[in-house]
C-alpha cells in the first residue's frame, strides 16, 4: 500500500518539477519573440538577498541600488556591446539570508535566466554561492556586498566585492577619534559575524598601534535585544572618552539614546554597519543633539561627489525610504558591471567580463554617486572609506581614508585623479597594499 | 487481497529504486537538481525526526541543533584534513552522544515540557555556534569546507563528488540507508514499543517496557541521523554558520513532517520534497508566502492532523469501502494507530 | 555600589516586562493547558497596534495603550477560537504546531502591514529622574510602576471577582466546573483575552523606550515559557517572581559576566531544573 503511495506521490512531484521546468523554459522562449520587434536584447541580472525576516530592510536597500542603476541604464538606451544594443532586466529572489535558499536562488537565476551576474549582500550566503559559481558552462559573477576581509581571503576569481573592507573604517574612525584627544574607549558592539571582527580589529589597532586603552568590552546582541542599559552601565562605569558602538542602525540609535539617558556626555564611534544619517533622520527626527561627537561613515548626502545629492533626492522620491550606502554602492557596482560588459565585448562570457573590470575604472563622481578608483586582484572594488564626525550639531566635511596604495607616491598619483576636493588621508592596510 | 499483494512484490521496490536512479537524467536543470539534493538531505532529517516525534510521541524540537552538531563536526574535521568518510560517522556519533546526554535529563519530562526543553537546547546550540569564536568561527561560520573525499575504485579510478550527479547519488544512498534503518526499526518489536509509548506511556510501562530506555534509544537514533544529514549538508553546501542549527530549520522539518504525514515512512519524504517545491513556486508571492503558509499549517493540523498521507489514506479507504476486500489491521498498527491518535 | 544599584534597577525594569508577559502566558498555558507558542508574537502585535493608534490616529499614549489592549483582547479571543479550540482534545504537539502557524502568520502580517524595519513610538516621558545617584527616565520608572499596578489588578480580578474565580475553578477541575454550570468555552475566551491584553500592555509600556520590530516577540515568547515552567505551571506568583529574577539575572550577568552566553544560562537552567524536577519547580501535575 505504502509503496504505491510513494510511487504516486513521487510521480506527482516529478510532474510538478517538470511543469515548473517548462514554465522556466517558456519564459526564455518568449524573449526572442520580442527581440524581432525591438532591436535591443535583454540581459537578466540576478539578485538574491533577505527580502523578508529581520534583515529584510537591508536586503531591500541593496536591491534598490541595483534596481535604480538598471532603470537608469535602460532609460539611457541600454549598453552597446559590439554594435548590439542590450537592456537589463533585474530578477529578484528572497533567500531570507538562508544559505540553502540562497544557493537554490542562485541556481535558479543561472538556470532559468542565464544571468551572468548575481548580487548578494550577506557574507554567510555569499560563501556557499561561491561554491557553485565556477562550474564549467554555468559560471556567473557574484557581486558581493560585504566588507569582511574573509571574502578576500576566499579569493574567488569570479567575485566582485563592492564596499571597502571594514578594517579601513576601523583605521579611519580610530584616527579621527584619536585626533579629538580621546584615549579611553569602551566597546558596546553587537554580537554577530561583523561585530566580532570589529571588536577584535578595533582593540588591536587602538591599543597596539595608537597606544590608547580599551576600558571595557561589553558586547550586546543588537538583533535580539532592546535594552542595553546593563551593558552600557558597566561600560560607562569605566569613564571612557569614547564609546564604540554599533550594529544595525535602528538599535544603534537606541543605544545612543540609552547612553545619553545614563548621563554619558562623551563621543561615539559607530561601527560602519550603523549609519549616522539614518539614525539622525529616521530615529531622532533630524536632531543631532544626542549624536554630538559621533564618528561614523559619512552621510549619504555628503558623499563627496557631484552626483551624490541628485542621486539622494531621486532615490528618496522613488523608493520613499532613506537612502543608504548599500543603495549607493550597489548602484555604482551595477554601472561598473554594465561597463565591464561593454569593454569585454560580451554579455555572456563571465570570465571575460570579470577580466574587463579593471578597464572600467575610475568610475567618476559626475555620473556615479560614489567614486571608485580600481579593483584589486581579489576582486574588491577600490573606494576610500569616507568618515565624518558630528561637531557642534553639524556634520564635518568628510575625510576619505585611502587604504590600498603601496606608498605615498601612489597615493599622490591617486589624489590627482580624484575629482573631489575633500581631505583625504593615506592609511595603508597591510592586507590590501599588495593585492 | 490480490491488489495488496501485487504492491508488496519486490519488483515494485526495484521500480522505485530505478526511478530514483534515473532522476539525474530526468531533471531539467541544475536548479531542480539542487532542490532534489537538498530535499533528500532534509528528507533524512525529517525521517529521523519522525522516529522520535511521530513514532515515539516525544516532540523533540532540538533536531536542527543535532543537525548543526553534525554539520560543524564534519566542517571542522574535514577542514583540519581528516577524511570525510571518517569525519562523517564521528560527527553523527557525536550528535548521538550529545543526544544521549541531553536525553537523560529531558526525556524524564513529558509533553510540552519536553518540547520546550529541547527547543531551549536547540537555541543553546546555535548560540554556542555563534559565540565560541575560536572553534566555530562565530557568526561568520566555517567556510571553504571540502567536498566529500573522493573514493578510489579499482579500474574506473576515483569517484569524486564535484558533480551534482555524484552528489545526488551520495545523498540518495544515505536517504535509502536512513529509510532502510527506519523501516527495519519501525516494523520490529522495538518499533512496537516506541509506538506503545506514544499511544499510552503508563500502559507501556505496565506491560514491562522500560519506557525511559526506549525513549532514550529512539532519541539517540534520531539524533544520529540528524547529525549524519547535517554532516553531508556541510560538505555539499561548503560553508556553515549558526543558522545551520537554527530552530527555524526544526520548524521547517516539522512542517514537512506534518503536512506529509506523521508516523508514516512515506510522509516525511513526501513532505520534504513537496513543500520546498511548493515554496519555490510561490516565490513570486514574496512576503505573502509565509502568510499563506501559516494559515495552511493551522488548517491542516485542524482538519487533517495526519497530513497529506492522512488525506490519501482516507480517500483510499473510502474507495476501498465499496470493495469487499478490507484492509488488514496489521498495517494500521504499524502505520501509526488510529488517525486521531496520530501522536 | 552605584553601578550595582543601577544594574539592579535595569534588571527590575527588564523583569517587569518579563513578569507581565509570563503572567499572561501562565494563565493560558498553566490554566487552560494551551501551549500558546504565539504569545510573544501577540505581544509584538500589541506594540504595533499601539504604534498604529499613536502615529496614524494621533491618540495619546494612554488612550492608545488601552485601545491596543482592547483590540488585542479581541484578537486573543479570535486566536483561541480559531487556532486552539478545535484542537482542545488532541495531543499538545498539535496545538504547538498550530501555534507555529499562527506565529508565522502574525509576524508576516506585521511585516506586510508596517514593513520589516523597526519603528519608534515617541517617548511621552523622556525626562531623566535621579534617585540617590542612579539615573533613569520617567518612562522606565513608569514601566516598573505600571507593571506592579497591572499585576495587583490582575490578582484582585482572579481572587475577588466572580469571572476571575471561574478561571480558577476551571483550572482546578474542568468537569466539575462544567457540572456547576460554568461555561468552559467562555472562560477559555476570557482567559485568552486577559492574557493577550496584558501582553499588549507590556509591549506598549516598553515601546517608547525600545523599539518595535516584527521579530521582537520570538525570543521573549521563549523566555516567557522558561519563566512559566520554572515558576510552576499556572502559578501566578511563580510567573511574577520568575520574571523579575530572570530580568535581574540578565542585567547582572550581561553587565558582569558575558553577554554572549547570557541566554545560554537562562535556557540551560531550564534543562537543569527539569532534569531534577520533570514537572518544573512548583509543578502541580503532568500535562500532555
Amino acid at each position: 500500500m505504502k509503496i504505491k503511495r510513494i510511487v504516486f506521490i513521487l510521480s506527482l512531484i516529478l510532474m510538478a518539477y517538470l511543469s515548473t521546468g517548462c514554465g522556466g523554459s517558456k519564459q526564455s522562449s518568449e524573449a526572442p519573440k520580442s527581440e524581432s520587434q525591438q532591436p535591443a536584447k535583454e540581459v537578466v541580472i540576478g539578485y538574491t538577498g533577505p527580502l523578508s525576516g529581520p534583515a529584510a530592510q537591508y536586503g531591500q536597500d541593496n536591491f534598490n541600488g541595483v534596481d535604480m542603476a538598471v532603470n537608469d541604464i535602460n532609460e539611457a538606451g541600454g549598453i552597446d556591446v559590439n554594435g548590439q544594443k542590450y537592456t537589463f532586466k533585474l530578477e529578484k529572489l528572497d533567500d531570507m539570508a538562508d544559505p540553502t535558499q540562497a544557493v537554490n536562488n542562485a541556481r535558479r537565476l543561472r538556470d532559468q535566466f542565464k544571468t551572468p551576474a548575481i548580487f548578494n549582500p550577506v557574507f554567510t550566503t555569499i560563501a556557499p554561492i561561491m561554491e557553485i559559481n565556477k562550474e564549467s558552462g554555468n559560471e556567473f559573477l557574484i557581486m558581493a556586498y560585504t566588507s569582511t576581509p574573509a571574502v578576500d581571503d576566499l579569493n574567488n576569481e569570479l567575485t566582485v566585492s563592492i564596499p571597502p573592507p571594514f578594517t579601513a573604517y576601523v583605521r579611519g574612525f580610530s584616527d579621527m577619534a584619536w585626533d579629538q584627544g580621546w584615549r579611553n574607549a569602551a566597546m558596546v558592539i553587537t554580537l554577530g559575524a561583523y561585530g566580532d571582527e570589529w571588536r577584535k580589529a578595533f582593540k588591536e589597532y587602538w591599543e597596539n598601534k595608537l597606544g590608547g586603552k580599551v576600558t571595557a568590552d561589553q558586547p550586546a546582541n543588537y538583533y535580539t535585544e532592546t535594552d542595553f542599559s546593563s551593558q552600557l552601565t558597566a561600560a560607562l562605569s569605566t569613564k571612557p572618552d569614547v564609546l564604540v558602538i554599533g550594529g544595525p542602525s535602528a538599535p544603534t540609535g537606541l543605544v545612543i539614546e540609552q547612553a545619553r539617558t545614563l548621563g554619558y556626555k562623551g563621543g561615539f564611534i559607530l561601527i560602519d554597519q550603523a549609519k549616522m544619517d539614518y539614525i539622525v533622520d529616521d530615529i531622532f527626527g533630524g536632531k543631532t543633539d544626542l549624536m554630538e561627537g559621533a564618528v561614523g561613515v559619512a552621510a549619504v548626502a555628503d558623499i563627496p561627489t557631484q552626483m551624490a545629492s541628485t542621486f539622494n533626492k531621486k532615490y528618496n522620491e522613488k523608493y520613499k525610504v532613506h537612502n543608504t550606502w548599500e543603495a549607493v554602492l550597489n548602484y555604482c557596482a551595477m554601472k561598473a558591471l554594465a561597463q565591464a560588459m561593454v569593454k569585454a565585448g560580451t554579455v555572456e562570457d563571465v570570465k571575460a567580463i570579470r577580466a574587463a573590470f579593471p578597464k572600467v575604472f575610475p568610475l567618476n563622481g559626475d555620473k556615479n554617486p560614489a567614486e571608485y578608483y580600481g579593483i584589486n586582484s581579489t576582486g574588491r572594488m577600490l573606494l576610500p572609506g569616507a568618515v565624518q564626525i558630528i561637531k557642534d550639531g553639524k556634520y564635518s566635511e568628510p575625510t576619505s581614508y585611502v587604504y590600498w596604495p603601496k606608498n605615498e607616491d601612489e597615493f599622490n598619483k591617486l589624489k590627482e585623479i580624484m575629482t573631489t576636493p575633500n581631505p583625504s588621508k593615506y592609511m595603508p592596510l597591510e592586507n590590501y597594499i599588495n593585492r | 487481497m490480490a491488489v495488496r499483494l501485487f504492491f508488496k512484490e519486490k519488483w515494485f521496490y526495484l521500480l522505485i529504486l530505478a526511478f530514483a536512479l534515473t532522476v539525474p537524467f530526468l531533471v531539467p536543470g541544475r536548479y531542480f537538481f539542487q532542490i532534489i539534493i537538498m530535499s533528500c538531505l532534509y528528507a533524512m532529517a525529517t525521517l529521523s525526526m519522525n522516529l522520535i516525534l511521530g513514532y515515539t510521541g516525544q516532540a523533540s524540537l532540538a533536531h536542527a541543533g543535532f543537525f548543526g552538531i553534525g554539520a560543524y563536526g564534519v566542517g571542522l574535521m574535514t577542514k583540519a584534513g581528516i577524511s570525510f568518510w571518517a569525519a562523517l560517522p564521528v560527527s553523527a556519533l557525536l550528535a548521538a552522544f550529545i543526544g544521549l546526554l541531553i536525553g537523560l535529563p529531558t526525556l524524564r519530562t513529558r509533553g510540552s515540557y519536553f518540547a520546550i526543553a529541547t527547543l531551549c537546547f536547540g537555541v543553546i546550540v546555535s548560540i554556542i555556534a555563534g559565540s565560541w569564536v575560536s572553534l566555530t568561527g562565530g557568526y561568520t561560520g566555517v567556510v571553504g569546507i571540502p567536498k566529500p573525499t573522493p573514493i578510489p575504485f579499482p579500474v574506473i579510478g576515483k569517484l569524486s563528488f564535484n558533480s551534482l550527479t555524484a552528489q545526488y547519488y551520495l545523498v540518495l544512498a544515505f536517504l535509502l540507508l536512513t529509510l532502510f534503518v527506519m523501516h527495519r526499526l519501525v516494523f520490529s518489536l522495538q518499533g512496537l514499543s516506541f509506538m506503545a509509548i506514544r499511544n499510552n506511556e503508563a500502559l507501556a510501562d505496565a506491560v514491562g517496557i522500560n519506557t525511559f530506555a526506549t525513549k532514550i534509544l529512539s532519541f539517540v537514533i534520531a539524533n544520529f541521523f540528524a547529525g549524519l544529514s547535517g554532516g553531508i549538508y556541510a560538505s555539499l553546501i561548503g560553508s556553515i554558520s549558526p543558522s545551520t542549527a537554527s530552530y527555524m530549520l526544526t520548524f521547517n522539518w516539522l512542517v514537512y513532517l506534518l503536512l506529509g504525514g506523521v508516523a508514516t515512512l512515506s510522509g516525511p519524504i513526501i513532505g520534504a520534497f513537496a513543500i520546498p517545491v511548493l515554496m519555490e513556486n510561490l516565490q513570486f508571492l514574496e512576503e505573502y508566502r509565509l502568510l499563506i503558509f501559516g494559515v495552511l499549517l493551522i488548517v491542516v493540523i485542524i482538519f487533517s492532523p495526519r497530513g497529506l498521507m492522512g488525506v490519501i489514506e482516507s480517500v483510499w479507504n473510502k474507495s476501498k469501502a465499496k470493495n469487499p476486500v478490507r484492509k488488514a489491521g496489521g498495517e494500521y498498527a504499524a502505520e501509526g494507530g488510529k488517525p486521531d491518535q496520530a501522536i | 555600589m552605584d553601578l550595582f544599584l543601577q544594574q539592579i534597577l535595569n534588571g527590575i525594569m527588564l523583569g517587569s516586562t518579563y513578569a507581565v508577559v509570563a503572567l499572561g502566558l501562565t494563565l493560558v498555558f498553566g490554566i487552560l493547558h494551551i501551549p500558546n507558542f504565539a504569545h510573544g508574537h501577540l505581544y509584538m502585535l500589541g506594540g504595533y497596534v499601539t504604534f498604529f493608534f499613536i502615529t496614524l490616529l494621533g491618540f495619546g499614549f494612554w488612550t492608545a495603550m488601552i485601545s491596543s489592549m482592547i483590540i488585542l483582547a479581541l484578537i486573543g479571543i479570535l486566536v483561541e477560537r480559531v487556532v486552539y479550540r478545535p484542537l482542545r482534545d488532541q495531543p499538545h504537539i498539535n496545538s504547538f504546531i498550530s501555534a507555529i502557524g499562527a506565529l508565522m502568520f502574525l509576524e508576516t502580517f506585521v511585516v506586510v502591514a508596517w514593513g520589516p524595519q523597526g519603528q519608534r513610538i515617541p517617548n511621552p516621558y523622556p525626562n531623566p529622574v535621579e534617585i540617590g545617584g542612579i539615573i533613569l527616565t520617567q518612562q522606565r520608572l513608569l514601566v516598573i510602576i505600571a507593571a506592579i499596578v497591572l499585576i495587583v489588578l490582575l490578582q484582585l480580578f482572579l481572587k475577588k471577582t466572580t469571572p476571575g474565580t471561574t478561571i480558577e475553578a476551571v483550572a482546578q477541575n474542568r468537569e466539575g466546573a462544567m457540572l456547576v454550570g460554568i461555561n468552559v468555552n467562555r472562560v477559555s475566551s476570557m482567559t485568552f483575552a486577559i492574557s493577550t491584553a496584558t501582553a499588549a500592555a507590556a509591549a506598549s509600556l516598553v515601546a517608547p523606550i525600545f523599539m518595535i520590530s516584527p521579530s521582537m516577540g520570538a525570543l521573549l515568547g521563549m523566555k516567557a515559557f522558561v519563566i512559566v515552567i520554572l515558576g510552576g505551571l499556572g502559578s501566578v506568583p511563580g510567573a511574577i517572581f520568575g520574571g523579575y529574577i530572570l530580568g535581574l539575572i540578565e542585567a547582572l550577568g550581561g553587565g558582569y559576566i558575558s553577554a554572549d552566553y547570557k541566554d545560554v544560562f537562562a535556557f540551560g537552567a531550564l534543562i537543569l531544573i527539569l532534569a531534577i524536577r520533570p514537572t518544573g519547580l512548583f509543578g502541580r501535575e503532568e500535562v500532555g
